[in-house]
């Protein structure tokens, strides 16, 4: 007894709780949990959608953005917004126009700036790091940082939980959703609006190109096991709350990138959940092959 | 690209990120790791589509974040090791003589291989029904078809870096059939835009001292602009007397 009690109290449990004496681990941890909610809920759209390589787009858009906006003076956020946005806007404005597929146009949109973006910062000898900004940095992460992430991250949630229905409809039923009322040019674009803040929102904390896994596993994984759309919402929210908080804190331990780790944890419980599923509909057509010979 | 299969590229350069990881750390050629990564990448991807309710798309999303991410984790846990910036940008001009001997006989294999069976991948991707009554097998054919594009890939790789791939492998054939209806202009159009393109822009790069494989991208895209603008029978200024008559006879 007196054993055990001696191994909790100095051994484990301290290496247990290190990583909550740090400041920028709780920093690092409070960043991951607030940004993967909103992603989360996004993602259960996105996946429903097909939409899942916008986000693969704009969040390759935003680099000339951050870098214009370096050179500006200006915030980043708002560079990077304003690249997402005309990336969206002009993926759209050149489908209404032309009989290229939209996939293919998103191609030559996103890469396109994003040439643009390593030209700029090849030419510009910004402070900035480029590594930081594919992969993100969320161990050297600043307060003012966290909080407008933290803003960023409020603001999406809250149009998504008002607006939610509107967009479901949209999404499943466009022409019942036009025959409601409700703006659907206007709700499509708003749609990427909010993609497009949420991309930046993460860009600190994951990074461009792992911010686009954020935004798609959980929705798939909860998409593999559940039908109804308020279970999948809860089911890809706990599952990418559950992987931001472990892949941070097992990074600590193994002295691995925090994002990456992250989205690993994630590829791995989708992983799991598709082999389950896949032992399950095996199981269910046995038994049912079973219950009705012929 | 118009089989819409353009987005697959950029996955399969993506994924080819741990390949080359794993690689390095086991001493291995580069190019071995990327198309063997690259490879089970696109099998994932397929299997995923063919076993569950999941959209392509989002097959290709997960699969190539995985790979990229799980790419990363390895690179974090053996730092120094590769340098990141030259696998994800390219570095054209620092191209070992090997390296530009593979290449040439990668473009080589691919290039005898599309024009041998060109009849034949057409067919496939605009009829897969009327493929299988001839007595192709389709499915043979898009393995290989997909074995040659990631060694495409993984020759552009090395020029370009993995995240401008995308856009010398879809942007040419974009503009070309902006341009074009019949795919043999299709496909001399975007050789030859791809080519040019090339050439400037490595050109270019020596004197404004930038990337050299986004400098090709970005001629590359601004020939795709100057076609969506001004082509003469898609583009968005000059044909307004056609276009309206086209939709008119649509309509009649």
């Amino acid at each position: 007894m007196f054993d055990l009690s001696q191994l909790f109290s100095s051994g484990t449990v301290h290496a247990l709780i290190l990583p909550f004496s740090f400041d920028f681990m709780l920093q690092a941890f409070i960043v991951v949990l607030v940004i993967s909610l909103p992603m989360a809920v996004l993602s259960c759209y996105i996946v429903l959608k097909g939409w899942s390589l916008m986000g693969d787009a704009i969040a390759h858009a935003v680099l000339p953005g951050i870098v214009l906006a370096y050179l500006l003076a200006i915030p980043l956020s708002i560079g990077a917004f304003a690249a997402g946005l005309c990336c969206a806007i002009t993926t759209g404005f050149i489908k209404e126009n032309s009989r290229l597929r939209e996939d293919t146009i998103m191609g030559i949109v996103f890469s396109g700036m994003f040439a643009i973006g390593i030209i700029l910062f090849h030419q510009a000898n910004t402070e900035l790091h480029l590594t930081h900004l594919l992969l993100g940095d969320v161990l050297g992460i600043q307060t003012s940082d966290v909080i407008e992430t933290a803003f960023l991250a409020v603001l999406v949630l809250t149009v998504l939980i008002i607006r939610g229905r509107d967009l479901m409809l949209l999404i499943f039923d466009p022409q019942q959703a036009k025959i409601t009322g409700i703006n659907v040019q206007f709700w499509h674009y708003g749609f990427q609006v909010l993609l497009a803040l949420t991309i930046v929102a993460a860009l600190h904390a994951v990074g461009m190109i792992l911010s686009v896994a954020l935004l798609i596993i959980p929705g798939a994984s909860a998409l593999l096991v559940t039908k109804q759309f308020s279970r999948m919402i809860m089911l890809s929210s706990i599952i990418a709350t559950g992987c931001s908080f472990f892949g941070v804190y097992l990074s600590f331990y193994i002295d691995s990138s925090p994002a990456a780790t992250i989205v690993l944890l994630m590829a791995l419980l989708c992983c799991s959940m598709f082999c389950f599923k896949l032992y399950a509909d095996k199981k269910l057509v046995r038994s049912e092959l079973a219950g009705h010979p012929h | 690209m118009l089989k819409g299969w353009s987005l697959i590229a950029d996955a399969l350069s993506h994924a080819t990120v741990p390949g080359v990881a794993v690689a390095y750390m086991a001493g291995l050629p580069f190019s071995i790791g990327a198309f063997v990564s690259g490879g089970l990448a696109a099998i994932a991807i397929l299997f995923i589509k063919q076993r569950s309710i999941l959209k392509e798309d989002v097959a290709i999303g997960i699969i190539f974040t995985s790979f990229f991410a799980f790419g990363l984790f390895l690179l974090s846990l053996s730092p120094s090791s590769v340098d990141l910036q030259r696998i994800l940008m390219g570095n054209i001009l620092a191209i070992a003589p090997w390296d530009s001997f593979q290449m040439l006989v990668i473009s080589f294999i691919t290039l005898s291989f599309l024009i041998l069976y060109w009849k034949d991948l057409l067919l496939v991707f605009f009829d897969e029904q009327q493929a299988w009554a001839v007595g192709i097998n389709p499915n043979k054919l898009k393995i290989l078809f997909f074995a040659c594009l990631s060694a495409t890939i993984l020759a552009a790789m090395q020029t370009v870096g993995a995240l401008l791939v995308i856009a010398v492998v879809v942007t040419p054939g974009a503009t070309a059939y902006l341009l074009s209806d019949k795919f043999k202009h299709i496909l001399f159009i975007s050789v030859a835009i791809g080519g040019l393109s090339s050439l400037i822009g490595t050109y270019l790069s020596y004197f404004i001292d930038g990337a050299t494989g986004a400098v090709i991208v970005c001629i590359q895209t601004i020939c795709f602009a100057i076609a969506f603008l001004f082509a003469p029978k898609q583009g968005l200024f000059m044909p307004k007397k056609q276009r309206s008559q086209g939709s008119k006879e649509q309509y009649v």
